[in-house]
This record gives structure tokens, C-alpha cells and sequence, in this order.
């Protein structure tokens, strides 16, 4: 069935808004219920991991090779959120969303809000045993307006990264990994004058400014959504973040640059997601080392954490069973093993073994893990756009620290108003 | 009777071009232009009345105003960069006489424009990597300092405009080339008789007799920077930092794709057209009257 629909805010007549609206972008919309499946059901599984070994591929073969009447068509639709969202949005509007879709925690908001993602435990007794089989920890950080948005699926946290052949060459001891901000700025500058290598690199983003602010006690967004991150607190934490800048140290450069450096021995360090942990040891020859991401001297560690869930945006009964069914071969143990080798973090309660070398997220994930901001609203992608570009004018230096953060703040806060 | 044949005649033919332009383009502007003063829900279909809001919260906005400061730039560098230099150089190769030669030339030329942005993207992110890098490996080899490129707010844009160029003159190249070598030869011997030089033929001779060309590529070369660029800009820095690299159509596409606010989407797009039907007005308008058509 064709449905046009009108905003009852401002019903327009059929000559204005319908021709806009009808015309407007291929606008007649198919809502609802889709062809029903009945023998076998078929599902899409959007995502962005890329490969036919990867471990998205080899999970969706394993619940495949189960037959149990549900087939899962893996559809790499893009290389990022915003990439697979948008096609995502494509289908929805043309009445064919995909069954299940790999969502960035930070658009919880907007995927319950806008894209009409359904809440897990509205699935009744089904739902709730798939739930079962998290930690209760990770389901709060799937959970908007109390309504669980999807399983968690790629947990990660951002560690350090030492390139442990510069750290001994500088003389610095392999045991004694800096376990504080301060500390490490320390012997990164004996790394640098001993090797000659660039010491550190960060990501400039919102990700990785979010671990000092909340280290440093503050926070970006407080609990009701309210942009809080010109406080004190978070003031010092980004201080603590630029400072290795200005002790020359780090020479601000994109995520691409960074881990490129890294891979090809130039850099002493770098603070990534412990994710690409397989991903970079594949492209290197010399030994790396995963340690906490460092704290902030006398102040108590709230490290945070990011990756995606997959939510159900099925719309009809018997695609929503089906996604269901995916779901929870997703929470059994089979298929979280292989989805460890990404590296992600196991979010479920089952014991399962650690991927060598991912000790030190392990830790950081046992220490309690925030989630990473989710941007409430209509415009809150447009709020954590903005708040990226003040962070990058505060680390290229083109604000202060106070400044930028309440330019942000102020920003920020008229968006999401 | 057979006059009036022919006139349906030609409808006839032009119908099927006519209707494709029609429903592709100057459809979807009028109906771009509806949106942009609604609040588009795209996936519930749903439109909410805004008036010129969408206009008025994008000219608020500074990322918009960056942008087009950032287009002017671009407009300013590299319309006059990509008439020029290959012009400049289709008029060195026109002198070349090695058949083989000239064949190489325009080949060096013109693969950038060939080749895809995706692929050759990734050599110009080594090329600027500011740690392993071709360029600051080659000015610290030199006793030089290195730069951030890519990274730094005062040099993203410059490096844009520079990959830009080079994806882009060699199509120009092409057309110059092609142009100067379509002059009737006699024209250049008889100046040659009357003792014009080299620069002489060129001022008086040459760039008259391949005007069309010119105000061809002028009016091109505007919609190639305005548009085509953002290719470049979203491989090599995705606007930043903080928007120092966008341009108009890259603010557009981060609005609707990356924001998902199709009515302002919409209203930037309309200020675009805009911009570019104003531009090429003004080029037809300054220029047309020195082409010469044979």
C-alpha cells in the first residue's frame, strides 16, 4: 500500500505540500507490512566490516549453516555508520528496511528516535532471553529512554599503543608501562630524544577527549542530555589532553596518518581503539604493546567505550522474528568466539578465551566502561559534528581550552534544545 | 504542410532528451526548492511548514559561511589555474614536432583526470602523511621543516586546491590542444608571412580562433570546482580541520547524508543553484561578446 502522510502540525492542502511532498524525493512511501515470508525467511544484515573472512561473514555462515528456517543475507552497505545509516534511511523510506543493521553506539538516540529501531524487550520472552546473556553493564549502554536498542555486538575502549621496540631502545623499562597521564608525557619525551621517533599520537574526534574529560571528572553530556563540558573538571581533562602538544610531543594528524605512522615504526605511541589491535599487528613487524589507556594523576579512572549494537529495524512481524532468531545465535557463545577475532571486547557472560594481546582492554573493561556520548535529538549528529570541530580548534589551537569548550557548550546546547 | 511536418519533426527529436532533462534536473529543482521550506521527516514522509527558517538558520550557521568562503577561494585559485596553465601548456606542446612526443605529453596529462579518486587518493594520503610522508621526508631531507598538510586549519585547503588541479587541468589540456591543432593552418602562415612572432600569433591569432573553447572551459571549469571537488575533499580531509577544507557542495552533502536535515539540505542546495546560475549568467554575460565563432 502507497501512503503519503502529512505532519499534523501543519496539515497542508493537496495542491502545496502533497506535490512537495508527494514529488519531494520519491516521496510516496511503502509503510508497513512488507511481502510475508513464511517457509523460509530471508533477512538482511547491513553492516560495514569488509572481507569474505571476516568474522561478520563467518558468523552469518555459522547461523546460516544452523537452518533454522531464517537465512541471513550479509550486505556490506558502506565503510561507516553514517554510510550504512543512510542507506538504511533508503530502504525504510522505500518500505523495505533491512532486518538488522550494525549501529554506532552514539546514534542509539537517533536509531530509536528516527529510524524506528525496536525496542529488544518488546519482543516479549524471547527478547529477554537474548538479554539474558549480556552483562548487565553493556545492556545500559544500549539502553535509551529505558528501551534496549539492540544487543551489544562490537564493544571497544581506547587503549595505548606502545611500539615496544622505541620504548626499550630508549631505555625506558618494558615493565614499568606509565599508568598516569603525567607519567607517560615523562618517558615519551625520553622515547623522542633517545629515538629521534615522533612519541604520540591521538585521535582528534570526540571519542578519545570524552576518556579525559570523564577521567578528569567531568563529562560532555549529563545524565538528562544537557551539554556539560565547559566544567572545571572537564577543563582540566582536555588540558591534560592538548598538553602533549604543546610539550611537543604530539603533532595533531588524522586517524588515517596516525595509524599509518604507527604501522610503518615512526610513531613511539598511540591511543586507538583496543579494536584494531589484529588489524595493525597484521601490518607490522615489531613488537607491540596494549596497555590501559593512562589516567589522570590523583583522580579515579571512568574510562568509556564505543563499537555498535545491532538493532532490529524490520517493520513486519515475521522479519522481526527472524532478526530475533540472528540475534540470539549472535548471544551464543559460538558466535561471540568468532566474533573475538575482531578484537572487540566480549560482551556477553560467557567465558570465553582472550584474544592475545587484549589483556589490558580486558582490565579496562573489567575496571567499568562508560558509554560513549549518545547525541539526543533531532540534531544531535549535527551537535556531535559541532562539538568534533571545537575540539579540533582547541588541539590545532585555534581556541583555548575554556573557550573551545564552551563555545562548544554553548553550540551544542542550542542544537539539542 | 511539409513545413509544418518538419516542426513536429524536431520536437520529435529533441522530445526524448527534453523529457530526461526535464525529469531529472529541472524537476528535482523545482521540487528541491518546495522542500526547502519544510521540515522533511524522509522516512515517515511527513513535511512540517518552516517557512524561510531553513534559509535563515544556514546563513546563521558559520560552518555555511566557511564554505562559501572556502568556494570563493577555490573559485578564485583554481578557475584561473586550470584556464591557464593548460593553456600555457597546450601552446608548448602545439610546438613540439615529435608526433610521439606530443602523444606522451598528452598522456602524462591527462591520466590524473582518468584515473579514479579512490585509488589515487590513498598515494596522496602517503604523499602528505606528515610522519611518513613523500613531501616532509623530501624537505627534511632538504634542512626544511615539515608540515602538518592535511591537518593543519591554514594549509588543508591549499593541499585540496593543489590535488584538485592536478586531477583536473589535463581534461582542459585535452580541449586547448585539441583546438589550437583545428586553426587552419593557412591563417598561421599568413601571419607568419606578415612576420607575426610567436606571442604575436598567439594575442592576435591563436587564442581568438579557439575562444569557443575558452568560454566553454571557463563556464565548465566553475561547475568542475564547484562540484567535482568535493571528491577530493572528502578523501583527503573530509572538510576539516573544523571545516577549513569544505566547500558549499561538501556542507550540502555532510547536511543531508551525514545529518540527515534534508529541508536545510534542501535550502543550501537552492542557494547553490543560485550561486552557479549567477556565475555563469555573469560569464555569458563578461566574456561572451569575445568569442568569436567561426
Amino acid at each position: 500500500m502507497i501512503r503519503t502522510a502529512v505532519s499534523s502540525k501543519a496539515r497542508l492542502g493537496r495542491r502545496g505540500a502533497l506535490r512537495v511532498a508527494g514529488g519531494g524525493a520519491a516521496a510516496a512511501v511503502l509503510i508497513g507490512s512488507g511481502p510475508a515470508r513464511s517457509a523460509n525467511a530471508s533477512i538482511d544484515i547491513v553492516h560495514f566490516f569488509s572481507g569474505a573472512d571476516h568474522p561478520m561473514e563467518l558468523v552469518i555462515k555459522a547461523f546460516n549453516q544452523k537452518n533454522l528456517g531464517v537465512t541471513a543475507v550479509s550486505r556490506q552497505e558502506g565503510t561507516t555508520y553514517e554510510a550504512i545509516t543512510q542507506k538504511a534511511m533508503a530502504g525504510i523510506a522505500a518500505g523495505r528496511p533491512p532486518a538488522v543493521m550494525t549501529t554506532g553506539w552514539k546514534l542509539a538516540s537517533f536509531a530509536k528516535h528516527t529510524l524506528g529501531a525496536q525496542d529488544i524487550r518488546g519482543a516479549g520472552a524471547d527478547g529477554n532471553a537474548v538479554l539474558e546473556n549480556y552483562k548487565p553493564d553493556v545492556i545500559k549502554m544500549v539502553t535509551v529512554d529505558g528501551a534496549v536498542m539492540g544487543i551489544p555486538w562490537a564493544l571497544s575502549t581506547p587503549v595505548l599503543y606502545i611500539n615496544m621496540d622505541h620504548w626499550k631502545a630508549a631505555g625506558l623499562d618494558p615493565a614499568a608501562i606509565p599508568t598516569t597521564v603525567e607519567d607517560l608525557y615523562v618517558k615519551l619525551a625520553q622515547l623522542q630524544q633517545k629515538t629521534g621517533k615522533s612519541a604520540l599520537a591521538y585521535e582528534v574526534n570526540e571519542w578519545e577527549p570524552q576518556a579525559f574529560i570523564q577521567n578528569a571528572g567531568g563529562d560532555v553530556l549529563d545524565s538528562g542530555g544537557k551539554p556539560v563540558m565547559d566544567s572545571p573538571a572537564a577543563i582540566y581533562g582536555m588540558e591534560k589532553f592538548v598538553e602533549a602538544k604543546t610539550k611537543g610531543l604530539w603533532k595533531p594528524i588524522g586517524l588515517g596518518e596516525m595509524l599509518t605512522a604507527f604501522q610503518a615504526g615512526a610513531l613511539g605511541a598511540m591511543v586507538t581503539s583496543s579494536a584494531r589491535l589484529s588489524g595493525i599487528k597484521a601490518q607490522t613487524a615489531f613488537e607491540i604493546k596494549l596497555a590501559k589507556m593512562p589516567g589522570l594523576e590523583g583522580k579515579a579512572r571512568r574510562m568509556n567505550s564505543g563499537g555498535n549494537f545491532l538493532a532490529i529495524l524490520a517493520r513486519n512481524k515475521e522479519q522481526q522474528a527472524a532478526a530475533l532468531q540472528f540475534l540470539k545465535f549472535c548471544a551464543t557463545p559460538e558466535a561471540m568466539k568468532l566474533w573475538l577475532a575482531t578484537g572487540y571486547l566480549n560482551t556477553t557472560k560467557h567465558e570465553l578465551p582472550m584474544p592475545a594481546g587484549q589483556e589490558a582492554a580486558y582490565a579496562q573493561l573489567a575496571d567499568g566502561l562508560t558509554p560513549e556520548t549518545v547525541w539526543p535529538g533531532a540534531r544531535g549528529l549535527e551537535a556531535l559534528k559541532v562539538h568534533i570541530d571545537w575540539i579540533s580548534r582547541i588541539v590545532n589551537g585555534s581556541a583555548t581550552v575554556a573557550n573551545g569548550l564552551k563555545g562548544s557548550k554553548d553550540a551544542v546546547a542550542k542544537l539539542l534544545a | 504542410m511539409f513545413a509544418l511536418q518538419g516542426r513536429y519533426a524536431a520536437w520529435l527529436f529533441i522530445a526524448p532528451a527534453m523529457i530526461a532533462v526535464t525529469v531529472f534536473i529541472y524537476l528535482p529543482m523545482v521540487l528541491n526548492v518546495g522542500v526547502s521550506f519544510y521540515d522533511w521527516n524522509v522516512l515517515r514522509n511527513e513535511f512540517s511548514w518552516k517557512g524561510v527558517e531553513n534559509y535563515l538558520s544556514t546563513l546563521d550557521n558559520i560552518d555555511f559561511r566557511s564554505a562559501a568562503v572556502n568556494t570563493a577561494i577555490y573559485l578564485a585559485v583554481l578557475v584561473p589555474a586550470q584556464m591557464l596553465i593548460p593553456l600555457v601548456l597546450a601552446f608548448l606542446m602545439l610546438r613540439v614536432r615529435n608526433r610521439f612526443a606530443v602523444r606522451t605529453y598528452r598522456g602524462i596529462y591527462f591520466i590524473p583526470t582518468i584515473v579514479s579518486f579512490s585509488i589515487a587518493g590513498v598515494v596522496w594520503l602517503w604523499m602528505f602523511n606528515p610522519i611518513v610522508g613523500f613531501l616532509n621526508t623530501l624537505l627534511e631531507s632538504m634542512g626544511f621543516a615539515g608540515h602538518r598538510w592535511l591537518s593543519d586549519p591554514d594549509m588543508a585547503l591549499w593541499c585540496v586546491a593543489a590535488v584538485s588541479f592536478w586531477k583536473g587541468f589535463g581534461l582542459n589540456l585535452i580541449l586547448y590542444a585539441a583546438a589550437l591543432v583545428n586553426i587552419p593552418r593557412e591563417v598561421i602562415e599568413a601571419a607568419e608571412l606578415d612576420g607575426a612572432g610567436a606571442w604575436t600569433r598567439a594575442r592576435r591569432i591563436e587564442v581568438p580562433m579557439i575562444s569557443p573553447t575558452l568560454f566553454f572551459t571557463a563556464v565548465t571549469t566553475v561547475l568542475i570546482v564547484m562540484d567535482e571537488i568535493v571528491g577530493v575533499v572528502d578523501v583527503l580531509t573530509e572538510g576539516g580541520p573544523y571545516n577549513s577544507s569544505s566547500n558549499l557542495v561538501y556542507f550540502l552533502y555532510e547536511r543531508a547524508f551525514r545529518q540527515f536535515n534534508f529541508g536545510e539540505a534542501a535550502a543550501v542546495a537552492t542557494l547553490i543553484i543560485a550561486i552557479v546560475a549567477f556565475a555563469t549568467w555573469l560569464q555569458f554575460r563578461a566574456f561572451e561578446r569575445y568569442v568569436h565563432y567561426q
